[in-house]
């Protein structure tokens, strides 16, 4: 028989990256290795499935994703999207149709931004006063103005531009970037959750399930406090020396076992998968350590201000791991953060607070590292808000409620042109008018960036073939640099 | 060699070529696996024996039977020839066919490949079509080469007048599978002293053909290790060790397995075995809402009994064939051995299924739903992978498209899409007449209290709605009440205005606790009093079962062109696969008189179970081999056709079904016939002619080391701690999501998405894992990432992964942690306060042996170096809410000598 140059460099590989082979055994690859030199038969096997890189379907232009998830609902017309229209219409009525979430406290009356916008940077995108960070970095973002779910409640409007459907039990992006592209790292998870110290967002864990996809493609949570990832890290009472014993001696019970099991596979391929347990624990110490970060760098996001720390030790956190080879990143904000149907005046500018400076850094910080061409970068969230007062209870009170039929998101890098906007909403920003795009078009436009074609990307369950897309969804070519 | 079966991640060809669902999946797989045994025919080395009749064929000759249809079913037959499809008007089925060539004239000239068109078209890939991915090999094409060279010769008879798509050749009737069941000799054996057991008259025949032999027989404290894992899935613990090593009487072995087989646990395991073919679920799958089957777990808890009671086999398929055909409708008032019977029947309710799910498409998945189930049965008691058929002839195997359609007729009636019984309506209530009527006294008391309930609602908006009135100009008051008061429908558009305009006037059920917390907490109040009413209702049971309705004709079955439901063609007669039918066919009547239903599924089982079926007794012994060896005689156990792979030792198989059916088709005989054997009893270590001769231990020259299942390594890290919970059966424990995503075990408790407070579980989650509940979309974490099947439909076989997601699971998971700090405790509890004797009671618990002193030294060194670290480490505080105080230094490092050893290949693997 003939030697086979991909057999000899796939043995290597498994050697090397045991964590790589998802559900596929070592062991029983090496065994078929060799019986396939003995006898040249194959044995029928499960399917399998693994992280290794794949290719992609056509040139990328976008190789790691690091999305900034505002859940609640952030206020586009008191953030992005400035509208005269509703200083002229103050305390008045609206004179349209408005489709409210909250009868008891709904009004019609009409809610100027009480924040002055003005344009920024070389492009002149305007933006409120509550981004000041962002208008150091607003020629390198994309902001889309034309976003549409059209399904007005946070956790269908979260399904959608999570999974492309308001059903639940689909996977997330970050599920279908890892399934289609693998990961570039095996000795970190391929798709990262960075939760909030305070409460998960609404929906929870589905924010970044696999769905119908194997586990393999689940979002591995990176926890606040410790144990930072389940299973990868022990309690810190076991950490460092009492696991490094521990590892030692399991590893002279292996050894001494498989000294009378000579050639057994299978018992030398799980002393190596231990070896390679331990490596990853250094690789996720290492990678979310963020004392090698400089002084200069950790002032850039933010880590010394008490009001917007925790975010950007995340965002800073982010960063490492998609340098490290990560594929995708998700940093959510904690339960309903955005959600602000009352008191939007005092809400609102601590919400910005604690992201805005965070945020920009990371694009910045991506850029002067030369990562921005090839890394995304997505804010926004599920919704935006109404024009209209909600909780009319005096200026300190009011809010305003869920609006999903227009709001506004910004994207940055991975192929994306900067300083741009794109798409706009009514004269009250109530509702896309010109190049809307929804959650679809999102989805293709990312994937696309990726080297995906959505259509092609496909999974079979029960022998029907499901995508992300499903048929639906354009990509918006307008944005792309 | 490509690197998987199927590659990952899947991208969909740019164009499909529609050869429908089924022989679309075939794909990648499908060229692979046909290649391998084909060409992988050679057993090892010069072992292969008894293969007759292939070699008394010329091995020269090129027939068209032989070599050349089998090509031409696998690339041509779909448009040249089949379904009423030839096109240019080429039809390949037969070899005058083929002679007589299409519209354009002859497609071969004998004799002469080159002037062939045929052969030139596949020569030079223009056949089949370029869009076509399954592609004919290099061998293949040569093969038609040297056909036509030869003269295309065709040595059987061919038939005039049959319908060629029925046409099944003598090749193809050949194939080993299909042949009667008969009862072998016993080879002779050079040394029958080695033989403790028929069976190893023919494992010791193969083997000395070679000059291999078995191995010696374990030592017992192995030996105990090994049989009480493979009958029970849990281990032995230290006094059952000990007795069986001290039992010096005569039949201690035969004793011990007794002892095996009787304990309850027995079903528990081999139950999960067969739930795995049955493809046992507690959620319905298909699509992503994955609903859940409150009343799946009553056929788990049977098949469970069925093994510990060792049901004869051929009464257990009969009943989940046809359970409900041995009742007399209607299932009312039932007794528990009726029940038992209705229950059996949830075997055919198992495959995933959408119909219930809105937004499906229910023609679609309900025939899903009947196409699953036809693959269940078949893979789990026929051994053949008949879904190949559903769209066309079947490429490989001898079953045609209408065999296939004639299967489906037989559970048709059952499993009628026209008549289709959504998931919620396909139950039996086990209600009494007593029952009812307690239940509904008690309906009464609680509709009084939602009547009190719906009156105070009213008042409650009614002053709702005031209070808000009131805040607005008192002007809108009176126009605001009447519009309010105006039905919705009849409202002027200046009312509607009027109601937009102040919205906060609203005030609906749904959205009273907007306004008025306290209303609406008293309104729940009331409520929740209803449901405590309702709660003292006798528990009502249901069933969830198969059976024909008794007042409508029985369902029709058509073949459906290229398989499309929606397209019926011709109308089937219920029937068995023709290759497996006897001489004359199979006694099954489109509606027997004498029945109230139709009949045909227990006539189909009857036949089935009739001891004359090839296949039946073949694949489930072969099964029972296979789960206690890790491999099967056929080591495809699902598929017995020619893409398997042919029995290693096809006399043995024959013997063992023989054995099975002719001692009332008992599983506990064949446990022990086959525990019994030498061949059994053997150790697992290799030597070196082994490895050179038969690296594969095809040929059994020793027992193999295999890992424990996921179920049984979360059952025996339970056991040796000392807290597994064996109560057993009952509803299915449930599985949720925990606060990052993992599937525990834990009831759900939701908020607004999130989960909520943990609640408490009263030891539930202390139960062996065939009581977890089986959520198709929530595999749970702890034995997710050991190879448990994903139930798509079924799992025929288990893989056995080295992953390094199972280390991290092993060294850092809460589960891992808890239960070695509890296995600590009961070593303390049990060993007192000396370290040693912990230590050597730890091993014998864990891994059943007795550990020698250099053992038992460095485990006490390990102890003491871990708790001379944890004494250096400032004093762990005392855990918020814990009642437990925190362990001491000495107590920690021995929790991590306990996680050491459930982590260990010791503890992992079985000799």
């Amino acid at each position: 028989m003939s030697v086979d140059p991909k057999r000899n460099s796939r043995r290597h590989f498994l050697a090397t990256n045991a964590m790589s082979l998802g559900s596929v055994a070592l062991a029983s690859l090496l065994q078929q290795d060799r019986a396939a030199a003995n006898s040249e038969r194959l044995k029928p096997e499960p399917r399998t499935y693994s992280l290794d890189p794949q290719p992609p379907q056509h040139p990328p232009r976008a190789r790691a994703m690091i999305s900034l998830w505002m859940q609640g609902g952030p206020s586009h017309i008191d953030l992005f999207d400035p509208k005269p229209k509703l200083n002229e219409y103050d305390g008045k009525t609206f004179p349209g149709e408005i489709k409210y979430d909250n009868a008891a406290q709904a009004s019609s009356k009409v809610l100027a931004s009480p924040w002055k916008f003005a344009p920024r940077g070389e492009c002149g995108t305007e933006l409120s006063e509550l981004v000041p960070h962002l208008a150091n970095v607003v020629d390198d973002i994309c902001l889309i103005r034309s976003m549409q779910t059209g399904v007005n409640n946070h956790g269908q409007s979260i399904q959608a531009m999570n999974t492309g459907q308001i059903l639940t039990g689909r996977p997330v992006l970050g599920s279908w970037l890892t399934y289609g592209l693998g990961s570039e790292t095996q000795e970190l998870p391929a798709f990262v959750a960075l939760i909030d110290p305070g409460q998960l967002p609404v929906m929870g864990v589905e924010n970044w399930t696999n769905g119908y996809l194997p586990s393999l493609y689940q979002g591995t949570v990176v926890r606040p406090s410790e144990p930072r990832i389940m299973n990868l890290t022990p309690p810190q009472r076991l950490k460092g020396k009492a696991q490094q014993q521990y590892l030692e001696y399991l590893s002279h019970l292996n050894r001494q076992h498989l000294e009378q099991r000579q050639g057994e596979l299978d018992l030398e391929a799980r002393i190596a998968s231990y070896e390679l347990a331990a490596k990853m624990q250094t690789a996720a110490k290492e990678a979310l350590d963020l004392s090698q970060e400089s002084a200069a760098t950790k002032r850039l996001y933010g880590c010394d201000d008490p009001a917007c720390k925790d975010f950007a030790e995340r965002c800073l956190i982010a960063r490492r791991l998609v340098e490290r080879g990560v594929r995708c990143v998700q940093v959510f904000t904690e339960n309903q953060r955005w959600d602000h149907h009352g008191s939007i005046r005092t809400g609102l500018p601590s919400a910005c607070k604690k992201v805005d400076q965070p945020s920009a850094a990371l694009v910045a910080d991506l850029k002067q590292r030369g990562l921005l061409d090839s890394t995304l970068v997505h804010w926004g969230g599920e919704m935006g808000r109404l024009p209209v007062i909600q909780n009319d209870a005096g200026a300190a009170k009011v809010g305003r409620d869920h609006n999903t039929y227009g709001f506004s998101m910004w994207l940055a890098g991975g192929g994306v042109k900067g300083g741009m906007t794109f798409g706009t909403t009514d004269e009250f920003g109530h509702k896309a008018v010109e190049n809307p795009v929804n959650h679809f078009d999102y989805h293709a436009t990312l994937l696309h960036l990726f080297g995906l074609d959505g259509e092609q990307l496909v999974f079979e369950q029960n022998n029907q073939e499901r995508s992300l897309l499903e048929g639906k969804g354009r990509v918006v070519h307008e944005i792309l640099a | 060699m490509t690197r998987t079966v199927r590659s990952r991640p899947r991208f969909a060809p740019s164009k499909i070529v529609l050869l429908g669902v089924v022989s679309a999946t075939i794909g990648v797989g499908a060229i692979l696996v046909g290649t391998a045994s084909r060409v992988a025919a050679a057993e090892p080395s010069a072992a292969s024996a008894g293969d007759t009749d292939r070699a008394a064929l010329d091995p020269d000759t090129v027939t068209y039977e032989k070599d050349v249809r089998p090509i031409f079913k696998t690339h041509c037959f779909h448009c040249h020839g089949e379904a009423g499809v030839a096109e240019s008007g080429l039809d390949l089925r037969l070899r005058r066919l083929v002679v007589a060539g299409g519209d354009s004239g002859e497609a071969i000239v004998a004799g002469h490949p080159d002037e062939s068109p045929l052969y030139q078209y596949v020569r030079d890939g223009d056949m089949p079509p370029a869009e076509v991915p399954l592609r004919p090999s290099e061998a293949e094409i040569e093969t038609i080469e040297r056909w036509i060279r030869q003269g295309a010769i065709a040595t059987e008879p061919e038939p005039e007048d049959l319908d060629p798509d029925q046409y099944i050749t003598q090749q193809e009737r050949q194939h080993w599978a299909y042949q009667p069941i008969e009862r072998p000799a016993l080879p002779e054996v050079t040394d029958p002293s080695a033989a403790t057991s028929p069976i190893d008259h023919f494992i010791l025949a193969r083997q000395q053909a070679v000059g291999l032999s078995l191995s010696p027989a374990a030592e017992r404290a192995q030996l105990i290790r090994r049989v009480t894992f493979d009958l029970l899935g849990l281990p032995p613990t230290p006094a059952e060790v000990q007795a069986f090593i001290e039992d010096t009487r005569p039949g201690a072995y035969a004793r011990l397995l007794d002892r095996l087989l009787a304990s309850p646990q027995y079903g528990e395991r081999w139950g999960r075995h067969w739930l795995d073919v049955a493809g046992y679920a507690d959620s319905e799958g298909y699509a992503t809402e994955d609903p859940l089957r409150p009343h799946a777990f009553h056929y788990r808890d049977y098949v469970i009994a069925a093994f510990n009671d060792d049901k004869p086999f051929d009464q257990f398929a009969t009943e989940q064939l046809a359970g409900d055909e041995l009742l007399t409708p209607p299932f009312e008032n039932l007794d528990a051995e009726q029940t038992e019977k209705l229950v059996a029947t949830g075997f055919l309710r198992m495959a995933p299924d959408g119909t219930g799910i809105k937004g499906v498409d229910k023609a679609l998945a309900s025939n899903d739903v009947v196409a699953k189930t036809i693959e269940i049965v078949s893979s789990s008691m026929l051994g053949m992978t008949v879904g190949c058929a559903q769209c066309h002839n079947h490429r490989y195997d001898p079953i045609t498209h209408k065999d296939y359609h004639s299967f489906r007729a037989l559970f048709e009636p059952a499993l009628n899409p026209k008549k289709w019984l959504p998931p919620s309506r396909r139950r039996v209530s086990l209600y009494t007449d007593a029952d009812r009527a307690t239940a509904a006294e008690l309906e009464v008391e609680a509709k009084a209290i939602l009547a009190e309930r719906t009156k105070k609602q009213n008042e409650f908006i009614e002053a709702t709605f005031q209070k808000q009135l009131a805040k607005l100009d008192s002007a809108l008051h009176e126009p605001i009440s009447a519009a309010r008061a105006t039905p919705a429908k009849e409202r002027t558009a200046e009312q509607k205005q009027l109601l937009k305009k102040h919205p906060s006037v609203n005030v609906t059920a749904g959205s009273l606790y907007l306004y008025d917390r306290a209303a609406a907490n008293e309104l729940k109040k009331m409520a929740d009093q209803a449901a405590a009413v309702r709660a003292r209702k006798p528990l009502e049971q249901f069933v969830r079962a198969v059976w024909e309705p008794v007042d409508q004709p029985p369902a029709e079955t058509f073949v459906f062109h290229r398989g499309d439901h929606e397209q019926p063609t011709t109308l089937v007669a219920p029937g068995e696969l023709g290759v497996l039918a006897p001489p004359g066919g199979v006694p099954i009547a489109v509606d027997d008189p004498s029945r109230p239903t139709t009949g045909r599924r227990l006539a189909y089982a009857r036949w089935l179970t009739s001891g004359k079926h090839p296949l039946f007794a073949r694949v489930i012994a072969n099964r029972i081999w296979l789960l206690h060896f890790g491999q099967g005689l056929v080591p495809t156990p699902a598929d017995f056709g020619t893409l398997g792979v042919e029995p290693t030792h096809p006399e043995l198989l024959d013997w063992l079904a023989d054995e099975f059916t002719a001692n009332g088709w008992s599983v506990k005989h064949l446990h022990r016939v086959i525990m019994m054997s030498a061949t059994y009893r053997q150790q697992s270590g290799r030597h070196a002619k082994g490895q050179a001769i038969d690296a594969d231990n095809r040929l059994y020259w020793r027992m193999p080391v295999r890992r424990l299942e996921a179920e049984a390594l979360r059952d025996s890290v339970l056991a040796v701690s000392g807290d597994l919970n064996l109560k057993a059966g009952g509803p299915a424990v449930p599985v949720m999501a925990n606060k990052v995503g993992q599937f525990v075990i834990g009831k759900e408790n939701l908020s607004a998405g999130r989960p909520g407070a943990v609640l408490p579980m009263h030891n539930e989650d202390l139960r062996r894992s065939v009581y977890i509940q089986v959520r198709r979309s929530r595999p749970l974490s702890v034995l997710d990432p050991f190879d448990m099947p994903r139930m798509e439909p079924n799992c025929t076989v288990r893989s056995a992964s080295t992953v390094s997601p199972q280390s991290l699971m092993l060294m850092n998971s809460p589960f891992v942690l808890k239960a070695s700090e509890r296995f600590a405790r009961r070593l303390r509890r049990e060993a007192g306060d000396d370290v040693e004797t912990q230590v050597r009671l730890a091993w014998r618990l864990a891994y059943a042996t007795t550990p020698s002193d250099r053992d038992v030294q460095q485990a006490v060194a390990f102890v003491q170096a871990q708790t001379t670290h944890f004494a250096s480490l400032p004093k762990p505080g005392k855990a918020a809410k814990s009642k437990t105080p925190p362990l001491q230094p000495a107590d920690e490092a021995m929790t991590s000598f306990c996680q050491a050893l459930l982590s260990s290949n010791p503890f992992l693997y079985v000799d």
